[in-house]
């Protein structure tokens, strides 16, 4: 018998089955919306940490003190270190003798280094803390990729001027800051010259107010004189940024007379921080993805419950089919479609109820790891789709194959007389 | 290979039930020619539908050989048997025995879809069938939306889709009134006569049995007695 036709019997038999047989769907309904809505999940996250990280460019290198943390993946992207001011005060700041050894490593396009801290900033009357980065203008504007909204980048003669973090802008304040305000930072007058453009979530400078790195020396506390938070370096090679963090390394190791053991920086890339966040979404992801494939499996076990009743309550029938001339190959062809769809139809009702859950986590502006409060992101692409469909008709058919196997040996004289 | 078309040789079967060997037929000898009209007789319990399932092809026998065409059904395969069973044999039940989620229509497209017959054929041939047992308004009607006559009537409709060779009929008169068991039979024995079909019953009714052009009495598995009906035979 032709697939079609095994087919419209299949359909036949599950149009006619009962309210109990269609309960059992639930374990696949609910286990695949809980596959989408976590792929989702993971997808988007995955997403964020690559344009926010990788927006940066996988050509900058960050040193920063504090080597006896060991973990540097969670301390936020390369040269926008927020709020590291408490730990650079315990370790031996960098200096412009570190500078000057780094330029001397092979490959460098552009080194900047900055200083940060947090500082009061008053404006109409309101007060707020903010984290202060202070650059060198013109590098500065030469390895950001954050983008302007309104106004200009700081130029080299400038002192008391400021740019402002999209962030900080639009939401610290009730009147928010536009271009040629006064704002007052720890006591000191400055004008706004730029706005940048919304960075995102994760990283960028959203949170932050840039200003000519001599300001802000001269503004936040505990900045000594020659001492940095922290040194970008931007390799002239992609390929090279492996070997310039060896080198810097080793050459930094030297200049500051320590030793592995004893390093007081750190040293990462935009690549190696987008790895680190990166197995980390992805264990997540994993995590969750393995409870959702118990229930699953729970789901399966029902569906295959259901399938041996069915086969069980259809006996006669099958008695009847082999008695006019099925051939056991379509008796079993009809169960196993049977079941296959009963796995489509969940997946489908899955599909539309973990689409539903996924876009409605953003709106619930859930935010997964600190992620700056801007929501979570979550993307569904049609491979998500068309896998989970896959997904749910095997797993409906692994279910049916005892069940239809059982069905198509039956005997012909005992199954028709079954009652 | 010729001379018959069913041919049982010293059948018998034995239902095993735990410790007891329960012999249901025993050394059945018996010929039925190609368009003869049979009919099986016997009280209950007497073999008559283990006799009718083996010729079938529903089950196997457990000693002896039955030959269909001229071949031993126990040389088949099962997908063999089942393709036999499609082909050239029609089953009418007591029970009629049709698919209850199926329309009549459907229930008599079922046999040739399994031989694969192609769709719009074979509902052409099913509507066709239908008509001839007299149900074109009923085409659509579910098992369960049908009278117990016009159940049988589809039932044999369905036996006769595939255009069988031989038709089994296991009582099929006996769930129904004897009005409609006579309009059944008058279909059975119309197929018997105009499309020279073997029919093979099995009946209790002593009225029905006098159609067949021959009787066999079965009786605690073994055949009692052989009578032939030739004035039938003669009439028609
Ligand atoms: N599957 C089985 N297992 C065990 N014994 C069986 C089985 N099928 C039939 N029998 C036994 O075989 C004998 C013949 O049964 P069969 O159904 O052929 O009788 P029958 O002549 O058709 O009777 P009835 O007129 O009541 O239908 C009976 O004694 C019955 O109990
Ligand atoms: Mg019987």
């Amino acid at each position: 018998m032709k697939v079609r036709k095994s087919l419209r019997l299949a359909v036949n038999i599950l149009v006619h089955s009962k309210l109990r047989s269609w309960l059992t769907i639930i374990g696949i309904v609910i286990g695949i919306a809980a596959v989408v809505a976590i792929v989702s999940i993971g997808a988007g996250l995955q997403q964020d940490v690559e344009s926010h990280l990788g927006g940066l460019g996988a050509d900058l290198i960050t040193i920063s003190p504090g080597g006896g943390r060991a973990s540097a993946g969670f301390r936020g992207p390369p040269g926008h270190e927020q709020g590291s001011t408490a730990t650079s005060t315990d370790a031996e700041n960098l200096t412009k003798k570190d500078v000057q050894v780094l330029q001397s490593v092979d490959g460098v396009a552009l080194i900047q280094a900055t200083v940060s801290g947090q500082g009061e900033v008053y404006y109409l009357g309101e007060k707020a803390s903010v984290s202060i980065e202070g650059v060198d203008p013109l590098v500065w504007k030469e390895m950001t990729t954050s983008e302007l909204a309104s106004g200009r980048f700081l130029g080299p003669s400038d002192y008391n001027v400021v740019i402002v973090g999209n962030s900080i802008a639009e939401n610290t304040f009730k009147q928010p800051l536009t271009v040629n305000r006064m704002i007052t930072i720890e006591d000191k007058p400055f004008r706004i010259v730029g706005i940048l453009q919304e960075s995102g979530g994760f990283g960028g400078d959203d949170r932050s107010i840039i200003m000519p790195i001599d300001a802000a020396r001269d503004t936040l506390e505990d900045v000594g004189e020659e001492e940095f938070d922290s040194i970008t370096i931007k390799a002239a090679n992609t390929d090279d940024v492996e070997q310039i963090m060896e080198e810097a390394e080793q050459k930094l190791l030297i200049s500051r007379h320590l030793t592995e053991d004893t390093k007081d920086f750190r040293i990462s890339s935009s690549q190696s921080t987008l790895e680190t966040m990166s197995d980390i979404t992805q264990t997540i992801s994993s995590f969750l993805t393995a409870i959702a494939a118990v229930s699953l499996l729970v789901g399966s076990v029902g569906i295959a419950n259901t399938m041996f009743t069915s086969v069980l309550e259809k006996t006669k029938e099958i008695g009847i089919m082999k008695a006019i001339g099925a051939k056991n190959g379509d008796i079993m062809m009809i169960f196993l479609l049977n079941s296959a769809i009963v796995g489509l139809v969940g997946g489908l009702l899955g599909i539309g109820l973990g689409t539903g859950i996924s876009s409605l986590l953003p709106l619930l502006g859930m935010g997964i790891m600190g992620m700056g409060g801007a929501g979570m992101t979550t993307v569904i692409t049609p491979l998500l789709l068309i896998g989970a469909l896959l997904l749910s008709m095997g797993i409906g058919m692994a279910a049916g194959v005892i069940p239809a196997y059982r069905a198509s040996k039956l005997k012909p004289v005992d199954a028709l007389r079954y009652e | 290979m010729e001379s018959h078309l069913i041919k049982l040789e010293n059948v018998w079967k034995i239902y095993q039930m735990g410790d007891v060997q329960v012999p249901a037929l025993r050394g059945i000898d018996l010929e039925v020619e190609k368009g003869e009209f049979l009919a099986i007789a016997g009280s209950s319990g007497s073999g008559k539908s283990t006799m009718m399932n083996l010729i079938g092809c529903l089950d196997l026998p457990s000693k002896g050989r039955i030959f269909l065409g001229g071949n031993d059904i126990a040389s088949f395969g099962e997908s063999q048997l089942a393709q036999i069973r499609g082909r050239k044999i029609g089953f009418v039940f007591q029970q009629f025995n049709l698919i209850p989620t199926l329309t009549a229509l459907e229930n008599v497209m079922l046999p040739l879809e399994f031989q694969d017959v192609d769709t719009s054929k074979a509902r052409k041939k099913a509507l066709e069938i239908l008509n001839l047992v007299g149900l074109s308004d009923r085409v659509h009607h579910l098992p369960s939306q049908l009278s117990g006559g016009q159940q049988q009537r589809v039932a044999i409709a369905r036996a006769l889709a595939v255009d069988p060779e031989i038709i089994l009929a296991d009582e099929p008169t006996g769930n129904l009134d004897s009005k409609t068991g006579a309009f059944i039979m008058d279909l059975l024995s119309g197929v018997h006569r105009e499309d020279s079909k073997s029919v093979i019953m099995v009946t209790h009714d002593f009225h029905l049995v006098k159609r067949a052009d021959r009787i066999v009495y079965l009786k605690d598995g073994e055949i009692e007695r052989i009578e032939h009906n030739h004035k039938e035979q003669g009439g028609a």
